[in-house]
């Protein structure tokens, strides 16, 4: 008896059928699940909206995450407060997560979800690549987020888990002069190149003009603007944010919790220091 | 047949002679511990040799191509359903190696009417600190056998134990799993590169191994490398500790692998 239970069987007893040819799963990390009895399921399809009325159970929510592009890359802002209804349940939420070493998700909406699929997403690229012996193309790794927000469908029907993400990457494969690139997504999974910003969340909506003005109109373009410049305009993006939406966090002094902001550039993913956060607060917000 | 056991023993025998002759040819691989990780090292002729399974593990192997690639897929599914359904932590060599792999070579060395593997791994796993690495072998019956330090896969269990003597003395080690943790990365390929050398000029000669790792000198291994180089590019591949992320594992480039041979 194998100690990794069913999956080692099956695809041993496969391997044997099938000659001397392996399982492939072509990389596919769903379908590799598929294969171990595991499939994925990311909704609670036996729940449906006759069965449960929505609105009687608090679900967790979470907020306003701004991207846009700045001279080096990317750089992905999200506040730390996760709400459900009127309660703000934790102001420590992380809602930008690193997928891998070029790429960052930034979610708003149901977290339990959002995290379940940014993990997915983490591991369906590692699969592919060491499976596969190369990277996940762009179009691939887009076309993988897609299908996850589609199979996550049912729960944002029911107005209980819907996630709208926002993926912010470095594609040093581009051979366009800037390689920073943002997709922002719809709740079926089809996806939308933003060439200089995107902004989703209950907070977006006060702020979104605001980036539109910005770009038009700002004395620098957006897409030139260097770090410690593209940090105050997305610190001062989120304070305006705070302040007209209850679910937004700003900067809490008391406690010293700053947004979470990560750039993506030639350089890989890196994580703003608070020290700098701090910095910049004190010259360009308070 | 198994009603007979002299004729079993025979066929396993018989067996074991075919693989060994089989795996005897083959590109040795040498992997070293280094201050900030480690590193496995060979030389390929265009085929890939060493492979991310996870987070903090690689593979590498001598063997049939077919079955590398089958056996490279079950460990690394292994890993990565693993690493999903609990937590990437959750993974670790021993179990891949003890619970999956050991059994299902041995499985299929013994049943001697169907296909063996024809195959020898080495894996390794990047501990948190250098005292934990931990390097495993797997042999074609499946038998196992770990180091802490360093380790070896060659053609023949002959030429393996002189490349382990080789490897212990151009690393100044006392045994493979001597702690030490003030090697560089060009240090570490360079003794690899050596002991490679020294492996592959011992399966090149008929019948038992001769040279004598005393006797041979660097210039003689390097030209054995340099011949080699006609044919075949110098593979690397390293887990490292301070690489961002949680994946440590990164294919080197030929510019990181130069200053070891400009070390000769």
């Amino acid at each position: 008896m194998n100690h990794t239970g069913e999956f080692l069987s099956n695809h041993l007893e496969m391997t044997n059928r099938e000659g001397s040819s392996v399982i492939n799963h072509k990389g596919d990390f769903l379908s590799l699940l598929r294969h171990a009895n595991a499939p994925l399921q990311l909704g609670m399809p036996e729940i449906t909206t006759q069965q449960r009325p929505i609105g009687d159970v608090e679900v967790t929510h979470s907020t306003t995450v701004i991207t846009v592009r700045y001279d080096e890359g990317v750089m992905v802002a999200g506040d730390r407060r996760a709400t459900a209804g009127t309660a703000v349940i934790y102001d420590r939420a992380d809602k930008v997560l690193q997928i891998d070493n070029f790429s960052v998700l930034a979610i708003s909406g149901s977290p339990a979800i959002a995290y379940e699929i940014a993990r997915i997403l983490e591991h369906s690229f590692q699969y592919f690549r060491r499976s596969q012996l190369q990277e996940l193309s762009l179009e691939g790794k887009l076309r993988m987020l897609s299908r996850l927000i589609r199979e996550n469908l049912s729960m944002a029907l029911q107005g209980i888990g819907g996630v709208i993400p926002i993926f912010a990457l470095y594609d040093t494969t581009s051979t366009e002069m800037h390689k920073g690139k943002i997709f922002f997504y719809d709740a079926l999974g089809a996806h939308f190149e933003n060439v200089d910003f995107a902004t989703t969340g209950s907070g977006s909506i006060w702020i979104r003009g605001v980036l539109r003005y910005l770009n038009r109109w700002g004395e620098t373009d957006l897409q030139d603007m260097e770090q410690r410049q593209a940090t105050c305009t997305l610190l001062r993006l989120l304070e305006t944010a705070s302040e007209y939406d209850a679910a937004t966090s700003g900067y809490n002094a008391a406690a010293q919790i700053f947004p979470t902001i990560k750039t993506v550039t030639a350089a890989g993913v890196q994580t703003l220091a608070d020290e700098y956060l701090a910095e910049c607060y004190a010259e360009a917000v308070s | 047949m198994r009603d007979e056991p002299y004729r079993w023993i025979e066929a396993i025998q018989d067996r074991r002679d075919y693989i060994e002759e089989q795996l005897r040819p083959g590109s040795p691989v040498v992997g070293l511990s280094y201050n900030e990780g480690i590193a496995l090292v060979t030389l390929s002729t265009g085929q890939r040799k060493i492979f991310e399974v996870h987070d903090r593990i690689a593979l590498s192997a001598i063997g049939h191509p077919a079955d590398i690639e089958r056996l490279r897929m079950l460990v690394t599914d292994t890993a990565s359903l693993q690493g999903f359904q609990n937590a990437t932590d959750d993974v670790n060599l021993h179990r891949l190696t003890h619970f999956v792999l050991a059994h299902t070579f041995k499985q299929a060395f013994e049943s001697i009417v169907g296909e063996a593997y024809i195959i020898k791994m080495l894996l390794a796993e990047l501990g948190g600190n250098p005292s934990e690495n931990r390097w495993t072998l797997l042999n074609y019956d499946g038998n196992v056998h770990t180091e802490t330090t360093a380790s070896v896969i060659g053609g023949t269990e002959a030429i393996e134990a002189q490349m382990k003597n080789y490897l212990c003395t151009a690393a100044n080690l006392e045994t493979l799993s001597t702690p030490q943790t003030d090697r560089t990365l060009t240090n570490a390929l360079h003794v690899c590169l050596k002991t490679w050398a020294f492996g592959r000029e011992l399966s090149l000669q008929e019948g038992e191994p001769e040279t004598d790792a005393d006797t041979v000198s660097d210039e003689e291994l390097r030209n054995v490398i340099n011949e080699a180089l006609d044919t075949s590019e110098i593979e690397a591949g390293v887990l490292e500790r301070t690489q961002s992320g949680t994946s440590k594992f990164r294919l080197l480039h030929s510019n990181d692998i130069q200053p070891a041979l400009d070390e000769w």
